[in-house]
């Protein structure tokens, strides 16, 4: 910038000689100068001002536009997608074979509470306790105002709690969606369900994992968001289990028994229809277990699968059937039955230390149910193949059943097999299994020598299985069984219009000390019907059972079991759509009117 | 301006002053703060001596202190500043070790029944200070870098201590107020792009650096980011707040749900609904009408300060005065933005509106001084 100079000389030397003052010229530029500075920093400023006026305008405008954008949108609640979708809920519905509801998720409430944000501590604690018995108000109270920022108030609350809560109308008060599982039918089918807890917990979902039963066997398959929609259908018919239950309950009172299960399978196709297990709970409000004592007591056991025992007679069959198949007798052959029979320190008795001998026919073994008969096929089998036989027939391992409880339910296998163990478990002690593995087994005889698995889903068309014995066996295994319904010791079982095969067994209880009970038994009666073309077995296994109908008292299966499985096999079998075998009408005058 | 008294030839003395107060900015003030008393009263349920009444008591005292200061001739002001400044550092340091913890932060220093909050008072005498040096620095050296440096020095020794304590939204206005002080007297624009350019550059560092090794951020302080940008991934969490003022502005629409009918707020979805986010409930009871009639009262103010300082030919008078208008519409944008979810949640009241003491005895002390300025102008 070029200055000009404040006494130009060429002006001063003009005005000295006009004789003006010539400090009037540096005078007047000096002003000059400074208005020009003073304008040069006024225009500044004020464009400095202007800039600062045109941000403040855009501030209020951004803030306006946004107050207007805001104004002309939809309020919309929010959702919350990414929060708490790492937990997910969803878990599929249990349904019966035929559709019918056992488990499903109820939509509830958890309460939780943010007592920063809460108004009035104190009463809300007052409120809440006066709506939930197990609160204190000063309990709550104190861990309101302790300086936390979140805490659990109630797992689940029913609708009206909601709104109870709703209705004290706190801030700090909030509610997280959890969704519960719940099954409609209370105890019926408890033990195959089991039952479920939450798992990980979020204020919005709570996982639901299965704690026992099916739920936790499957839990992978029910919490598989893929499938969550589509419910996973068991094998069970409902109604059967309802009818099952049913009896089963009234028998155990009738029988005074401790407990009772029951199993009832399609042999075809390994699905088990009906499994109960008594005393049961229930599932929607699982008990916890039992902390001392046996844990065989407590009605979250479940006799059927877990309860290990020695079966008793019903083992016989495997026995005479093993016998035929081998070509070591037919039904007809004469076996020697003198009792009582000695084997080496060890004597073997039949019940009330009967003789039936000298010689039973290989059925009349079965019927009459003589140890020693069946201790004499068991020599002739050998250890060996008895072995391989009953492992063939699933003795030996776990059942496959799609319960949580399943493959912990080991058969109790003696360690060494020398000769008097092959005879003792030939019919059924020394040897202990479930109610479900002798279920299996007599599914592979009914079913014409295949054994198929057991399973409790519902299976869709044809299973492979795999054959144990020939179909001649099974049959002339059948026939025997019948006859123990029509002229031995499970004469109860007789259910007009359906015929029932079938073996009794009558076990003493093993003490936990050694030895055995004198006056405790298990009682088990195996059945397959209808016997002339066999399509279901059930089982029926008392604890402890005694019947007082009598003078004295009566222990034996033929007197507990059985007619406990002959009423549920009335109950069941039109259920099933078993036709009764009735002796065709004779024409009466109204038919013969109409022709 | 002045009323009733046309051409005065210097300064007014004595009770004169009165007449020549910037009455349309205490009106403006008047009108702001009624708007306050009106929504508190309705956030309160209908009830006046929740929020309303103490409001009033605190507006009223604040009119005095208002007066009483512009009574006092604005070069006392200007002599005063540094020791103000000094004052306010001295308490800033105060509650860093003796203050109150309150709402997660240490915010607060009791003196007897007085509870202050110095980084309130930090906002006026940083402003003040700044103003006083510009008025004493030679215009010329204005821009040289080291008489650049002391009043960043100024303004950065406040934030600092008041980002410890911690209160994002003081240090922001702070930063702010002083920028603009700085930005009037002058300073070369060079500077400003520079200063703006490196936190451009920043925060793109911040955001392309997540991830990465060189992350420069903690992971949940980009959680928090992420929420700011879409609240409604966390609609109960951190995008609380933005979410349901959202939604009350929205149900407010275009004329509102009437006067004591907003559920939003009424029903305590809302926190902190009578002090940081009572705009929503005027935007919920008298929509965007009522919200922009608002705004406008604001931008009156700020126009009424800008003329002041420009009639005003001392340097102090005016620099403090558009630093006072400046860290008034800081408050105003920052809260306005916070709550229509264009900013961060950050914690700064809706100036003479929100509860709150601290705030308005300082802005109507600021506005005292800014009536000062005004009265005590060379003729």
């Amino acid at each position: 910038m070029t200055r000009t100079p404040l006494r130009p000389l060429a002006r001063i030397l003009s005005a000295r000689e006009k004789g003006e003052n010539p400090d009037h010229i540096e005078a007047e530029n000096k002003r000059l100068r400074a208005e020009a500075s003073r304008d040069r920093q006024r225009g500044r400023a004020e464009g400095r001002l202007l800039i600062l006026g045109f941000a403040f305008f855009v501030g209020f405008a951004v803030v306006g536009l946004r107050m207007g954008d805001l104004a002309a949108s939809v309020p919309e609640e929010p959702r919350s997608f990414a929060s708490g979708a790492q937990i997910s809920a969803a878990r599929a519905d249990i349904t019966d074979r035929k559709g019918r509801l056992l488990a499903t998720n109820l939509s509830t409430h958890a309460l939780y509470a943010h007592p920063k944000q809460m108004i009035d501590p104190p009463r809300v604690a007052r409120e809440l306790a006066a709506l939930f018995p197990e609160m204190k108000p000063e309990d709550l109270e104190r861990r309101f105002t302790d300086g936390r920022s979140f805490l659990w108030l109630r797992r689940k609350l029913s609708p009206e709690q909601m709104q109870a809560v709703h209705e004290i109308g706190d801030p700090g008060l909030l509610f997280g969606p959890r969704d519960m599982r719940l099954y409609p039918n209370g105890t019926l089918g408890a033990h195959i369900l089991g039952g479920s807890s939450f798992g990980a917990e979020g204020v919005h979902s709570a996982e639901v994992i299965g704690t026992a039963g099916i739920e936790r066997a499957m839990d992978a398959r029910l919490r598989d968001p893929a499938l969550a929609s589509q419910p996973l259908a068991l094998s069970i018919d409902l109604s059967v289990q309802t009818a099952m239950r049913e009896v089963l309950d009234a028998g155990m009172v009738m029988m005074n028994a401790k407990g009772a299960a029951g199993i009832l399978m399609d042999v075809r196709t390994g699905e088990v229809l009906s499994l109960v297990s008594l005393p049961d709970f229930d599932p929607n409000d699982r008990p916890n277990p039992l902390v001392k004592g046996d844990p065989a007591d407590s009605p979250l056991f479940n006799r059927a699968v877990q309860g290990v025992y020695e079966l008793g007679s019903t083992f016989k069959i495997f026995a005479t059937a093993q016998a035929l198949e081998l070509g070591l007798v037919n039904p007809d052959t004469m076996v020697d039955a003198n009792a009582p029979m000695r084997w080496g320190k060890h004597t073997i008795n039949e019940f009330q230390r009967k003789n039936y001998g000298p010689k039973l026919s290989v059925t009349d073994v079965i019927v009459k149910s003589s140890n020693v008969g069946t201790a004499r096929l068991a020599l002739q089998i050998g250890a060996e193949r008895q072995q391989s036989f009953l492992r063939r027939l699933g003795f030996f391992a776990p059942t496959s059943l799609e319960l949580s409880e399943a493959p912990g339910a080991r058969p109790l296998i003696p360690a060494r097999w020398p000769e008097i163990v092959t005879i003792t478990t030939s019919y059924g002690h020394g040897m202990s299994a479930s109610p479900m593995h002798l279920a299996t087994a007599y599914a592979a005889i009914a079913n014409k020598g295949v054994m198929v698995q057991p399973t409790l889903l519902r299976r869709e068309g044809t299973v492979e299985g795999v054959r144990v014995m020939s179909e001649r066996t099974a049959q002339a295994s059948v026939e025997m069984l019948r006859k123990v319904v029509t002229e031995g010791t499970a004469s109860y079982a007789e259910v007009p219009g359906y015929a029932i095969a079938g073996k009794t067994g009558t076990a003493d209880k093993p003490k936990r000390t050694g030895g055995y009970y004198k006056d405790k038994v298990i009682n088990t009666f195996a059945s397959i019907f209808p016997a002339e073309d066999p399509r279901y077995v059930l089982i029926v296994t008392l604890d402890e059972p005694v019947d007082t109908s009598g003078p004295e008292p009566r222990r034996t299966a033929g007197w507990t079991a059985v007619p406990v499985a002959a009423e549920v096999v009335r109950r069941v079998a039109p259920l099933l759509g078993v036709r009764p075998q009735i002796e065709t009408l004779v024409p009466d005058a109204v038919s013969a009117r109409r022709n | 301006m002045s009323f009733l008294e046309y051409r005065l030839k210097t300064a007014p003395t004595g009770a004169r002053k009165i007449l020549h107060l910037n009455w349309a900015l205490v009106l403006l003030l008047a009108a702001i703060a009624s708007v306050g008393f009106l929504m508190l009263y309705s956030v309160a349920g209908g009830r006046i001596e929740v929020w309303s009444e103490p409001q009033m008591k605190r507006f009223a005292a604040g009119l005095v202190v208002m007066f009483f200061i512009a009574f006092v001739p604005i070069w006392f002001w200007r002599n005063m500043a540094g020791l103000a400044y000094a004052l306010s550092l001295l308490l800033l340091l105060g509650v860093e070790f003796f203050g109150t913890v309150g709402m997660g932060a240490q915010r607060w220093i009791e003196i007897g029944p007085l509870r202050l909050q110095p980084s309130e008072l930090t906002k006026i005498t940083l402003v003040m200070l700044l103003a006083a040096y510009y008025d004493w620095l030679d215009i010329k050296k204005t821009s040289r870098p080291l008489w650049v440096l002391i009043p960043v020095a100024l303004i950065l020794l406040p934030v600092a201590l008041v980002m410890g304590q911690p209160d994002l939204g003081t240090a922001l206005l702070l930063l702010g107020g002083g920028a603009v002080v700085m930005f009037c007297a002058g300073v070369h624009w060079l500077y400003f792009a520079v200063v703006a350019g490196l936190g451009g550059g920043g925060v793109a560092a911040v955001l392309t650096s997540r991830g990465t090794e060189w992350q420069l951020l903690k992971d949940y302080q980009y959680r928090r980011i992420d929420t700011f940008l879409d609240p409604s991934q966390d609609p109960l969490g951190a995008g609380y707040h933005i979410s349901q003022a959202k939604i009350a502005l929205g149900s407010g629409g275009w004329t509102g749900r009437g006067f004591m009918q907003g559920t939003q707020s009424r029903l305590n979805f809302l926190p902190e609904k009578h002090t940081d986010f009572i705009f929503t409930t005027l935007a919920e009871e008298f929509g965007f009408i009522g919200g922009i009639s608002l705004l406008i009262l604001y931008v009156l103010v700020l126009a009424f300060c800008i003329a002041s300082a420009i009639q005003n030919k001392d340097r102090f008078a005016s620099l403090v005065t558009l630093g006072i208008a400046a860290t008034f519409f800081f408050y105003f944008a920052v809260n306005m933005l916070m709550v229509m979810g264009l900013a961060p949640v950050v914690g700064v009241p809706l100036p003479l509106v929100s509860y709150g003491g601290s705030s308005m005895l300082v802005l109507l002390a600021a506005f005292g001084i800014a009536q000062s300025a005004h009265v005590h102008r060379p003729r």
